[in-house]
């Protein structure tokens, strides 16, 4: 077992949980959404981010791509709810709930890629 | 450039990380924890603020409690995140600033902009593989008379000196091995650009490897090399190379010929000697017994060129286990009179310091010419920092390693039909040679010579070549004789002779004033500096070369040849000689 594996495993598939779990619910009620999952889906995306970068194979330049697709959604997300929350000084519904939760959803698409490539690339080594 | 990158973020993986959590975990703390707004009222910080708060905190700006001003437990969180934020920060920029000191990131950093430098090289240019004391006067000559040139040496002091030193040019250097096939690669072999390698390196497999990789990646490439022993040179030769230089064969090749005939050897050290140095009186050593000391690579150089000149040799080596050394020599230290003696020199015409050691070489000759003051001295140098020293001793001759390598190297460059020329004039009789140079001396006189090329194509002769498309141009009319130039009232002498025409396969030597000149042609020139620029100035300008072979001023546009009906063709002549 190695623990780099370990790691780097752990926050892909953490990234893609957080994600998944904050985009989970109706996208007109702002109850179905914590901002904190939010925020934890955007520390864990940018940390995985991070561990992907200097890989100089070719699947690790597609994870990379596939994680920064992911921290771009993300923070979008947040831009939107925190403007929307603080400078317009509404309450998150409508148009701009929808928003934040269609931009996570494609973050969440990006970070089902990221898994699908880990789960391919575990499949691949012989034991 | 992937690379650097790559490095880069490799190391500086771990302090990200430690950033990310450290932000993480301090919003978090700001969020959570309550407060309370100017009203008293109790109020929660959004993340929007939470994230304001700590990037001003943690990069220590810190513009104050903003928006409410914070209660206790708020400020107990904001000194353990002060301080764990700032640490992670000088963290990062620590490890930051340690890759960018790391030698194999600045090897790579350096690398990198050495390709994309080569990339860019939109002008004619040399690879020099070694930058020794050969190296360095190769690089100086070539970087002052303009031509461009990329230096390969696996020593980081020798690419350090290159940098530190002053040139015209700053030539590209690169600090790696030249012997592996991918650094020749990066260093532009097979640039388009690139007119040729000069493998000078210290060891004969370096340069062998050179010549090897070279004639794999490039064959049609110019390649000129140094080694040091003939099974090396033969070597090397078989790999295609142009010119193979053996700094102790040509030096012993040419003191043989300075006893065979002093003009040919005149011409060979004017012909490939440094820039602007003027034609000098020849040394003229006798024949007769030549002392020999030392039996090294140099020593068996000379004696085998000096036996085949019929001189009586002797030679004098300290070391007693040398093999096949010839009879009749003395075993001893040449330094000592006794041996001197014992070798003869009271009746000798002239000895040769060849040892490899520069302090023996010096004392040899102080010996010799105590013992018999009339000898030829002939002394060889090793070092390059000792030419203060020998110069100061005023020797008969002198062989320094460096310059017999760079100086040659550098005319095949500037020149490079001087090897076919100099090939043939090698096996010239006396009287020849001394004809060939009484004239170059004639047209030159007491000027410094030059040596350039002519060829008669588009590119280069774009006037000429124009010109002989329509009528017969001789090589009298303007390569060499009398000429009228500028306003024609009076014929003048143009300083400059033609040495060698190239002509297909063909090789003329001394061109005939009547032979006619055809496109392809080359021409290996001689003569003053002034002549070299009037005759570019003809070949080039179709104005003036017309008006040369009219003999009379032709007036340059359209409309006024159209009046004065000017007709500048003369009768054909059938070409009298043939190619040689």
């Amino acid at each position: 077992m190695n623990s780099e594996k370990v790691i780097f495993a752990f926050f892909i598939v953490l990234a893609l949980t957080l994600n998944f779990g904050f985009f989970l619910g109706g996208m007109d009620d702002v109850n179905h959404h914590n901002i904190y999952e939010l925020f934890a889906a955007i520390v864990v995306s940018l940390i995985s981010t991070v561990l992907k970068v200097g890989d100089r194979t070719h699947l690790g330049a597609v994870f990379l791509a596939t994680s920064l697709v992911a921290d771009l959604q993300l923070i979008a997300a947040a831009i939107v709810w925190g403007y929307t929350a603080n400078v317009m000084g509404d309450s998150l519904g409508g148009h701009s709930l929808a928003t934040v939760i269609s931009l996570s959803g494609g973050a969440l698409l990006a970070n089902l890629i990221s898994v699908v490539l880990l789960v391919s690339e575990t499949i691949t080594v012989r034991r | 450039m992937s690379n650097l990158i790559y490095i880069l973020f490799r190391r500086l993986r771990s302090p990200l990380i430690v950033l990310i959590l450290v932000y993480a975990i301090a919003i978090t703390g700001f969020v959570i924890i309550p407060g309370v707004d100017d009203q008293g009222q109790p109020w929660e910080m959004s993340f929007f603020h939470a994230f304001y708060f700590v990037s001003f905190m943690g990069t220590t700006i810190g513009f104050g409690e903003i928006p409410y001003a914070f209660t206790d437990a708020q400020r107990f969180w904001t000194l353990i995140t002060l301080y764990a934020s700032v640490i992670a920060w000088l963290y990062g920029i620590g490890v930051l600033l340690s890759v960018f000191q790391d030698p194999a990131f600045r090897q790579q950093m350096r690398r990198n902009s050495f390709i994309r430098r080569v990339k860019n090289i939109r002008e004619p240019f040399y690879i020099i593989c070694g930058y020794g004391d050969t190296g360095m006067q190769l690089a100086h000559s070539l970087s002052d008379s303009n031509i461009f040139s990329v230096v390969i040496d696996p020593s980081e002091d020798r690419i350090n000196e290159l940098e530190a030193d002053d040139f015209r040019t700053m030539p590209l250097s690169l600090c790696d091995d030249a012997s592996q096939s991918e650094v020749l690669e990066i260093a532009g072999i097979k640039h388009p650009w690139c007119q040729g390698i000069i493998s000078i390196a210290d060891k004969d497999t370096v340069n062998l490897t050179v010549a090897i990789v070279a004639q794999l990646l490039n064959p049609d490439l110019r390649l000129i090399a140094r080694a040091e022993t003939p099974e090396a040179e033969a070597n090397i030769l078989s790999f295609g190379a142009n010119e193979v230089i053996n700094p102790f064969e040509t030096f012993a090749s040419r003191l043989a010929l300075s006893l065979k005939s002093p003009s040919l050897y005149c011409l060979y050290d004017w012909l490939t000697g440094a820039a602007g140095q003027c034609m000098r009186e020849p040394p003229v050593p006798k024949h007769g017994l030549w002392i020999i000391c030392g039996f090294g690579r140099f020593g068996r150089a000379l004696y085998d060129h000096l036996d085949d000149e019929g001189a009586s040799l002797r030679v004098i080596e300290s070391d007693r286990k040398i093999r096949d050394i010839p009879s009749g020599s003395i075993i001893g230290r040449p330094t000592e009179a006794d041996t001197l003696i014992k070798a003869g020199i009271k009746d000798s015409v002239g000895i040769i310091a060849g040892t490899d050691v520069d302090a023996n070489n010096l004392s040899i000759l102080m010996t010799a010419e105590e013992v018999n003051p009339d000898t030829f001295r002939v002394a060889r140098q090793n070092e390059d920092n000792n030419s203060h020293l020998f110069q100061a001793a005023q020797f008969d001759m002198l062989m320094q390693r460096g310059n017999v390598i760079s100086n040659t190297i550098f005319a095949l460059i500037r020149t490079p039909m001087l090897g076919d020329f100099l090939r043939i004039v090698s096996r010239f009789k006396n009287d020849r040679a001394n004809e060939l140079v009484s004239r170059i001396i004639g047209v030159v006189r007491d000027d410094v010579p030059e040596l350039w090329e002519l060829r008669v194509c588009e590119d280069e002769t774009p006037a000429l070549f124009k010109t002989i498309k329509k009528q017969q141009v001789l090589v009298e009319d303007i390569l060499h004789g009398e000429l009228r130039l500028e306003h024609l009232e009076q014929k003048r002498t143009l300083s400059a002779m033609p040495l060698f025409l190239k002509r297909g396969s063909g090789n003329v030597l001394l061109p005939e004033n009547n032979r006619i000149i055809r496109a392809g042609d080359r021409f290996l020139m001689c003569g003053t500096y002034e002549a070299r620029n009037e005759m570019l100035r003809v070949v080039k300008n179709i104005n003036v070369l017309e008006s040369l072979l009219c003999g009379r001023q032709i007036p340059a546009g359209w409309l006024f040849r159209k009046i004065l009906k000017v007709n500048c063709t003369r009768e054909v002549r059938e070409e009298g000689v043939n190619n040689e």
